[in-house]
């Protein structure tokens, strides 16, 4: 490996890589506006000059100068130092001096690199430049003039978002960053745009003047938004969460975030459930916890076990689904299902035929990627991100059996439902390395779900997509809780109903609902009980609601569609009267006369990871680890299947679940794309 | 009443007071609630080189209860004492209202719950989901 010199010392670095990064290797930090590691380089900010010998005596930007074999990289030399303060001041002359009043004030790259590079005065007395703002929609707020001409921005949406709504225009002072058309950025990704930019003229809109970064408390947890479980850091003050970041994970979201999982935090302040009631006479009224215990159990108790029901909503951790397993199991209740959109995944056919087995960060690996009954720029936009990523690296093929939507980058469109599956039944092996199936719920969850299932993983078989160190049978899930519910295996016992047998009328008795409120529950005749955080669908209809803590609000376990097991910290307390939800359960459990063997929560976790060891692997992904005992014929049930179209069960990605709908700034932006899509159409 | 003059400082001056001003003050006025004010005939050094003054109420010791003119004498703002040298009585002036802190009719601010207000927005504040 070839060797260079930064300051002094010598460093071994790997062929190809840049100056920057090789003084980065060595420990040297090298300020920075326009480069960043996950976009194209640009090499138009100039404050990473460093000296470099051999080469001409000037400075050299070192983020787009490939470092070559024993050069010296100089980092700290008078003229380096000197160098940056120049450039530092020509940035200064037309950035506006109103820190005070700016949202990226402390945490902001000009202003640090200003501590550092900066003059304590200016020597230009002409008017700085000013530049008109632009309207990039609800999310991004924009002050166009404290702009720096980065292009952070523009990269991001052409390269990783795959929109080419942004660009620079002009040269010189008049070059300014613009929305083509001044519509709102028709990304799921838009919200990356402000943590990206490098000062603050992209800020985040919905929070713009509501707290100063050092006034936050960070806690680092788990996005339950879609079933990805992107690293978050929720930062509260007081009991309110502020705004939800990004992490770096990645294994799954990179250091990117869906605008969901980020800006629906207010709607964990807007119709939230914080005391019991009791419907009474045909109406809800207030009640004490002993009040709404007393009728819950009254009717329980009553009520033969066949004829309850329990379902498990997307939101719900782990715990409370393992609580609710354990309680309603122990009464002999059979009719118990986590899977209320109606998929018919089961864990019966191997804890493979339910997960994403290639990894998400094996889409980066895959030569062949086909997507079936899925839309994973609204299932999982940070999916999308990877395919789209694999697909600008070249030398894939892309190919698509369902809804022909936009995807952001283009593929081969194989039709729209099972005939088009059926071709490749008996395809026989694919010319491919690593090729990938893409399963989603608008093939599975159907009535003919294990029919299509049975049909794709004879498909897969066919194809060669599990060998040896590889597993390419992927099921893109759209809830949090789902593979956490399959694992524990919290779905009918024998002679149980599913849950949409459940919410038919005559279906059941009594209908305890963990947060499940993408289920209609028209039809139903039964006694329902809602356990939530939000007052959605299921607590309209409920006759008894328990107030639970909404995922900021309690630690659990989440497992993502990888199988990947993650642990979400508490950032803040639940509301009111609200309880964490696993501990409601424990509390009845005692009124039912069923106790639950924990009283902590580290107890119940000892309980689940005893009973279910996957649990216990935080972190960890299987992967392919298991694709030789994978048997793909085992999976699914082969049988009838219909003609119907697969269509993704997402309908607007902005309104997936209570605290989206619960949110101003998610309905805002779901009429705003419902219009913007409408005026295409047009 | 014997007992609370002893042991209290509100209920008239304290004997000590009583015994100094006797000793060392000079009678100067009374006002119109009837406490009395005194001027020490000497300056003695810790009396930053001016005579101290005092007053003594009458009854309860309530410092709101000293009206303009003689608060301006005694905090030396003013040299002569009203007696000698009135104030002239301004139209804005209000007759005195004793200090209502702890009493039903106390001040409260704008948003206080004890006076029905609504507080403005706060962190933290949360809209709950009401039935129907």
């Amino acid at each position: 490996m070839p060797i260079a010199k930064v300051n002094g010392v010598e460093i071994e670095f790997e062929p190809g890589m840049t100056v920057l990064q090789v003084a980065e290797l060595a420990g040297e930090e090298i300020p920075r506006f326009c480069y960043h590691e996950r976009l194209s380089i640009a090499g138009n900010c100039r404050m990473c000059l460093v000296e470099v010998k051999p080469g001409p005596p000037k400075p050299q930007a070192s983020c787009a100068l490939p470092a070559a074999d024993k050069q010296e990289i100089f980092t700290n030399t008078p003229m380096v130092k000197k160098a940056r303060e120049g450039v530092m001041e020509f940035l200064l002359i037309n950035h506006p001096l109103d820190c005070p009043i700016c949202d990226q004030g402390g945490e902001c790259d000009l202003q640090d690199e200003a501590m550092g590079y900066g003059r304590d005065d200016s020597r230009y007395v002409e008017n700085k430049r000013a530049v008109e703002e632009k309207f990039m929609g609800p999310l991004i707020k924009t002050t166009m003039t404290r702009c720096i001409q980065c292009t952070r921005c523009v990269r991001f949406a052409t390269e990783i978002a795959g929109v080419s709504d942004l660009g620079l225009i002009g040269r010189g002072e008049d070059a300014e960053i613009t929305t083509y058309l001044e519509q709102a950025v028709a990304s799921e990704l838009s919200g990356n745009l402000a943590d990206i930019c490098p000062v603050g003229a992209l800020t985040h809109k919905p929070w713009a003047f509501n707290y100063r970064p050092w006034e936050l408390k960070k806690t680092e947890s788990v996005d339950v938004m879609d079933a990805l479980g992107s690293a978050i850091r929720v930062d509260a003050r007081g009991p309110e969460v502020m705004r939800i970041l990004p992490r770096v994970n990645e294994a799954i979201n990179e250091e990117w975030l869906a605008d969901k999982s980020r800006y629906a935090v207010d709607g964990l302040m807007r119709q939230r459930l914080d005391r019991p009631y009791v419907r009474v006479g045909g109406k809800l009224v207030e009640a004490t916890w002993a009040q709404a215990f007393a009728a819950v159990a009254g009717k329980i108790k009553a009520t033969a076990p066949d004829r309850i029901g329990v379902i498990a909503g997307d939101l719900s951790a782990a715990e409370e689904m393992k609580a609710a397993l354990d309680l309603f199991t122990a009464l002999g209740v059979k009719s118990i299902d986590c899977r209320q959109d109606g998929s018919a995944l089961h864990p019966k056919w191997g804890r493979e035929s339910y997960l994403f087995n290639s990894t998400i960060q094996g889409i980066e690996d895959a030569d062949a990627i086909m997507l079936i009954g899925t839309n994973p720029r609204i299932e999982a936009p940070l999916v999308n991100a990877r395919i789209r990523k694999r697909w600008i690296r070249g030398d894939v093929l892309v190919g698509v059996v369902g809804e022909q939507a936009d995807l952001t980058f283009p593929y081969t469109y194989l039709g729209a439902g099972v005939d088009s599956l059926k071709r490749f039944v008996d395809h026989g092996p694919i010319q491919k390395e690593k090729p990938i199936f893409i399963l989603g719920a608008g093939a599975f969850a159907r009535p003919d779900g294990a029919a299509i299932l049975a049909m794709a993983a004879e498909a897969a078989g066919s194809m060669g997509l599990v060998k040896d160190g590889w597993n390419g049978f992927n099921v893109l899930h759209t809830a949090a809780s789902r593979v956490g519910g399959l694992d524990m295996g919290f779905v009918p016992a024998e002679g149980g109903k599913t849950a949409l047998q459940m919410v038919e009328k005559g279906g059941a008795d009594v209908l305890f609902l963990l947060g499940a409120d993408e289920i209609d529950l028209g039809q139903t005749d039964a006694f329902v009980i809602y356990m939530g955080s939000h007052g959605d669908a299921g607590a309209h209809r409920a006759d008894v609601v328990l107030p639970g803590a909404a995922y900021t609000e309690k630690p659990g376990l989440y497992v993502n569609t990888e199988g990947r097991t993650q642990m979400a910290e508490r950032a803040i307390f639940p509301k009111g009267e609200a309880k964490e939800d696993w501990t409601i359960l424990r509390a009845l459990s005692d009124e039912l006369g069923a106790r639950l063997p924990y009283d902590t929560i580290e107890q119940l976790r000892d309980k689940l990871i005893t009973d279910h060891p996957t649990f216990g692997q935080i972190d960890y992904a299987p992967g392919h680890a298991s694709a030789a005992a994978f048997d793909l014929m085992a999976v699914g049930e082969k049988g009838e299947t219909t003609d119907a179209p697969f269509v993704s069960p997402v309908k607007d990605f902005y309104l997936t679940n209570p605290i989206a709908r619960a949110s101003r700034t998610m309905a805002e932006c779901s009429s705003l794309h419902a219009g913007a899509s409408k005026m295409a159409a047009e | 009443m014997f007992i609370k003059r002893i042991f209290t400082w509100w209920n008239g001056a304290t004997f000590g007071a009583l015994l100094t001003i006797a000793q060392r003050g000079r009678y100067v006025g009374e006002d119109d609630f009837g406490s009395k004010y005194y001027e020490a005939k000497t300056i003695r050094d810790g009396d930053a080189g001016r005579r101290r003054r005092w007053v003594i109420y009458k009854g309860y010791a309530e410092p709101s209860k000293v009206p303009a003119e003689w608060h301006g004498w005694l905090h030396h703002t003013f040299v002569e004492p009203p007696t000698v040298a009135p104030l002239k009585v301004r139209a804005f002036e209000t007759e005195h209202l004793p200090n209502l802190t702890g009493t039903r009719f106390a001040w409260r601010p704008r948003g206080s719950l004890t006076r029905g207000g609504h507080r403005p927005a706060a962190t933290g504040d949360y809209e709950a989901w009401k039935p129907e």
